[in-house]
C-alpha cells in the first residue's frame, strides 16, 4: 500500500508536472485566468491521465513497439473526445471558457510523457497512482497559477471579490502576466531549492 | 475575401495572437529548443511546413469526410493520427531523397508531431471558418494562409528569443532564474511590447 | 568633437568617460525637460519624479543586497531609470504608480537580468508598458497644460485618433509643450536642449535619434489621411513621445545595436512600428512598443551585422 501512496505523491511535489518537470504549460497558462478555469481544466486533465495510463498499462503487452506513439494518441485522443462532449453537455460555460484547449489536451505533454516513460513499463495499479497523482499535482500548480492571477489581475477569489479597495493589475489577466507568473514562480521555486542544497 | 481579410489574420496571427506569446501553443518546444538560433530556425522552417499543410488536409478531411457524414464529434482524434501521420510521412520522404535536408531538421520534425501549435492551428481554423457546420466563402484560402501566418509568429517568436538567449549565455545570470525562468520573464516582455499592435484596424 | 565614444569590437582606445559618468550626463541631460513639465502641469509632476527615482533606488539597493551583488546604487543607472520612468507618466497619478512602475523597471525589467549591462530591454519603457497594460485608466488620463485645477483633456495624438478636431494647438505651442501628455515628453524644446549637450559631449551619435525621427516622419507624411503624401509630418514629429524615446531611450547603450549600421537598422524599424501603431493601431501613442520591440531584435541585429575581424573574410 505504501508504494502506491508514494506514486500518488511523488506527481504533487517531487516531479510535480509543472514547476519541476516543466511540461504542458500550453493550457496552465492559457486557462489561468480565473480559479475555477484552472480547476476546471485540472479536472478534465486528470480524467484524460487516469484513463489513458490505465488503458495503456493494460495493452502494453499488444502493442507494438515500433507504432507505439500513434496508439497512444489514438488512446488519449478517446478520453480527450469523452470529456469534450461531457463537458458540452453538463458544463457548455466552462467548455466556452477553455475552448481550443480542452481539444489540446491529446497534445499535452503530460499526457504522452506519462505514457511514454511510465504506464507503458509498469502495472496497472501503480499507473493509476501515477496517472492520479499527476493529475492532483497538476491540478493544484493552476490553481497555484490561477489564484495568483485572479487575486492580483481583478481583486477576486473564485468570483468574490477580496477587498474593494485594491485596483487590479489587469496586466495579470492578459498573455504577459501569465508568463511573469510562471517565470516568477519557476524562480522561486529553484531558490527554495538551492537553499535546501 | 478581400486584401483587408488577410491583412487582418496576418496581423493577428503574427503579432496580436502571437501562437506563442499569446495563445501560449508551442511553448514547450519553444522554451526548449530557442537556446541557439540555427536550430531554432530549423525548427520554425519545419514548423512552419507543417502548420500549412496540416491546415490544407485538415480542411479537406472536415469538409469533405467529417461534415457530410456527421462526424464532426470525431475532430480531434482524426485531426491528430491525419497530422502524425503526415508528419512520420515527410520524415521518410525526407530521409530518402535528401539526407542533407533530414540532418538540418530531422530530428525535430518527430517532435512537431506533439507540438500544440499545430493541431492548434487545425482547430482554430475549424473554429473560425466553418459557421454552423458551413464553410464560409474563401474559408480554405484563409485557413491555408492562417497556417502560414501561425509559422510565421512562431518562426518570429522563435528568432528574436534565441537571439536573447545567446546573449544572454554570455551574462551572469542570477543563478535562480538561469534558463527556464528567465525565458519567460523574457517571453512576457516581449507579450507586453506586441500589445501595441491590438485594436490594429487597416 | 563628435562620436568619441563607440561601443564597438577591438582595438578599444582609452577614454576617461565611465559609465557612471555618462548615466549622470544622461541625467543632467534630462534636467531641462523635467523642469519644464513642472511648469506646465505643477508641482505634482515634481512629486511623480521623486517617488519614481526614489522607489527606483531604493529598490536597486534591495535587490543587490538580497542577490548578494556589489550594491551600486549611485552609479545613476538607477536614478536614470526612474527619472525616465517618471518622465513617461501622465502629471496626476495615484502615488503608487510610479512606485509600482519603478519596482517593476528595476526588479523585472534590469536586476533579473543580472543587472546594468545585461538587461535586454529598456527598464524604464519595461515598466512604462506593464503599467500601461495594468491601470490604462490612470495611465491615459491627462490634465491641461497650466491649469492647477486637474481638468482632464486628452493629449493631441489621442484627439485625432478619436477623429476630433485638434482644438487649435498650434505647433509653436507643441515645440514649447504647451499641451496635455507625459510629464517628460511634452517640452520638445527643452529636450532638444538635453540632446544637443550629449551630442556635443559625444555621448550619443546621431544615428539611432535621427533615422528614428525621419521615418515617422516620412511614413506619416507618406499615409496621410487624405490619400498618398498628404500627412501631417510635423505634428506626428513633434506630438507624443517621439522626441523623448528617439534621443533618450533608443539610444540606450546597453539595449541598441551596437554597429553604425545595426543602429540604422534600429532605427528604421523604430520609426515604421511606431508610425504604424499610431496610423492603424488600437492605441495612439507607440513609441514604447516599437522600442521594446526593436530591443528585442536587438541582439539579431548585432549578430547579423557584426563588423569584419581584421584579417578575415
Amino acid at each position: 500500500m505504501k508504494k502506491y501512496f508514494y506514486e500518488f505523491l511523488k506527481g504533487i511535489i517531487k516531479e510535480n508536472p509543472t514547476f519541476v518537470l516543466v511540461l504542458g504549460l500550453c493550457p496552465t497558462l492559457a486557462v489561468s485566468v480565473s480559479v475555477i478555469n484552472g480547476i476546471g481544466m485540472g479536472i478534465a486533465a486528470t480524467f484524460v491521465l487516469l484513463g489513458s495510463n490505465v488503458i495503456i498499462s493494460l495493452i502494453k503487452n499488444i502493442i507494438p513497439a515500433r507504432i507505439r506513439i500513434p496508439c497512444f494518441i489514438v488512446v488519449i485522443a478517446t478520453f480527450v473526445t469523452i470529456t469534450e462532449m461531457t463537458m458540452k453537455a453538463y458544463s457548455p460555460a466552462l467548455n466556452r471558457a477553455l475552448g481550443i484547449y480542452v481539444p489540446l489536451i491529446v497534445v499535452n505533454c503530460i499526457v504522452l510523457g506519462r505514457a511514454e516513460a511510465y504506464a507503458q513499463r509498469q502495472t496497472v495499479l501503480k499507473s493509476l497512482f501515477d496517472g492520479l497523482g499527476m493529475g492532483v499535482g497538476f491540478t493544484l500548480a493552476l490553481i497555484l497559477i490561477s489564484g495568483i492571477r485572479e487575486a492580483l489581475g481583478s481583486g477576486k477569489f473564485l468570483g468574490y471579490t477580496l477587498t474593494p479597495r485594491y485596483e487590479p493589475a489587469f496586466v495579470l489577466g492578459l498573455p504577459s502576466g501569465a508568463l511573469l507568473v510562471i517565470g516568477l514562480l519557476l524562480g522561486f521555486f529553484n531558490v527554495l531549492k538551492n537553499r535546501k542544497e | 475575401m478581400s486584401v483587408a481579410q488577410f491583412l487582418t489574420i496576418f496581423i493577428s496571427a503574427v503579432f496580436i495572437y502571437n501562437v506563442i506569446l499569446s495563445r501560449f501553443l508551442g511553448l514547450c518546444s519553444f522554451v526548449a529548443i530557442s537556446r541557439e538560433t540555427k536550430p531554432a530556425m530549423a525548427m520554425s522552417l519545419a514548423v512552419m511546413f507543417v502548420t500549412t499543410m496540416s491546415s490544407i488536409i485538415t480542411w479537406f478531411i472536415y469538409r469533405f469526410l467529417l461534415i457530410p457524414f456527421g462526424l464532426t464529434y470525431l475532430r480531434t482524434i482524426s485531426f491528430i493520427l491525419v497530422i502524425a501521420t503526415f508528419v512520420q510521412f515527410v520524415e521518410m520522404v525526407i530521409r530518402k531523397i535528401s539526407p542533407p535536408l533530414y540532418r538540418f531538421f530531422g530530428i525535430y520534425l518527430p517532435l512537431i508531431t506533439v507540438n500544440c501549435a499545430v493541431l492548434g492551428v487545425a482547430v482554430l481554423n475549424v473554429d473560425m471558418f466553418f459557421i454552423n457546420g458551413k464553410a464560409i466563402p474563401g474559408s480554405f484560402y484563409y485557413s491555408v494562409f492562417q497556417g502560414i501566418c501561425v509559422g510565421l509568429g512562431y518562426a518570429l517568436a522563435m528568432l528574436l528569443m534565441s537571439g536573447i538567449r545567446e546573449r544572454l549565455d554570455l551574462c551572469d545570470v542570477p543563478k535562480a532564474v538561469k534558463d527556464f525562468p528567465l525565458a519567460f520573464i523574457i517571453a512576457s516582455i516581449m507579450s507586453l511590447s506586441f500589445l501595441g499592435f491590438n485594436g490594429f484596424k487597416f | 568633437m563628435k562620436n568619441r565614444l563607440i561601443v564597438s569590437v577591438s582595438p578599444h582606445l582609452h577614454k576617461d568617460a565611465s559609465v557612471s559618468k555618462i548615466m549622470w550626463m544622461v541625467v543632467v541631460s534630462l534636467i531641462p525637460a523635467g523642469v519644464a513639465g513642472m511648469f506646465i502641469f505643477g508641482v505634482g509632476a515634481l512629486w511623480v519624479i521623486l517617488l519614481g527615482v526614489v522607489s527606483a533606488l531604493i529598490t536597486e539597493w534591495i535587490v543587490q543586497l538580497f542577490a548578494k551583488r556589489r550594491v551600486s546604487v549611485l552609479d545613476g543607472s538607477a536614478f536614470l531609470t526612474g527619472l525616465l520612468l517618471a518622465y513617461n507618466l501622465p502629471p496626476r497619478v495615484p502615488f503608487w504608480l510610479p512606485i509600482v512602475g519603478s519596482v517593476f523597471a528595476i526588479a523585472i525589467g534590469k536586476q533579473v537580468f543580472g543587472g546594468l549591462g545585461q538587461n535586454i530591454f529598456n527598464p524604464a519603457l519595461a515598466g512604462r508598458v506593464f503599467l500601461m497594460a495594468s491601470w490604462p485608466k490612470y495611465m491615459t488620463t491627462f490634465t491641461k497644460p497650466q491649469n492647477f485645477d486637474a481638468i482632464t483633456s486628452a493629449t493631441p495624438l489621442a484627439a485625432l485618433k478619436e477623429g476630433k478636431v485638434l482644438e487649435g494647438i498650434s505647433n509653436w505651442n507643441l515645440f514649447l509643450g504647451i499641451r496635455g501628455g507625459c510629464i517628460g515628453e511634452v517640452c520638445i524644446f527643452a529636450l532638444l536642449l538635453g540632446a544637443l549637450f550629449l551630442f556635443v559631449r559625444g555621448y550619443i551619435s546621431w544615428h539611432i535619434p535621427v533615422t528614428y525621427t525621419v521615418v515617422v516622419g516620412l511614413f506619416t507624411y507618406i499615409f496621410g489621411p487624405r490619400g498618398l503624401f498628404s500627412g501631417d509630418w510635423l505634428f506626428h514629429i513633434l506630438s507624443g513621445g517621439l522626441i523623448l524615446g528617439a534621443f533618450f531611450m533608443a539610444t540606450d547603450y546597453v539595449t541598441s545595436p551596437l554597429t553604425r549600421c545595426g543602429q540604422i537598422i534600429f532605427g528604421i524599424g523604430c520609426g515604421l512600428l511606431t508610425a504604424i501603431i499610431r496610423l492603424w493601431g488600437g492605441y495612439p501613442e507607440g513609441v514604447s512598443y516599437a522600442i521594446l520591440m526593436m530591443n528585442a531584435a536587438t541582439p539579431i541585429i548585432d549578430r547579423y551585422t557584426k563588423s569584419r575581424i581584421y584579417g578575415t573574410r
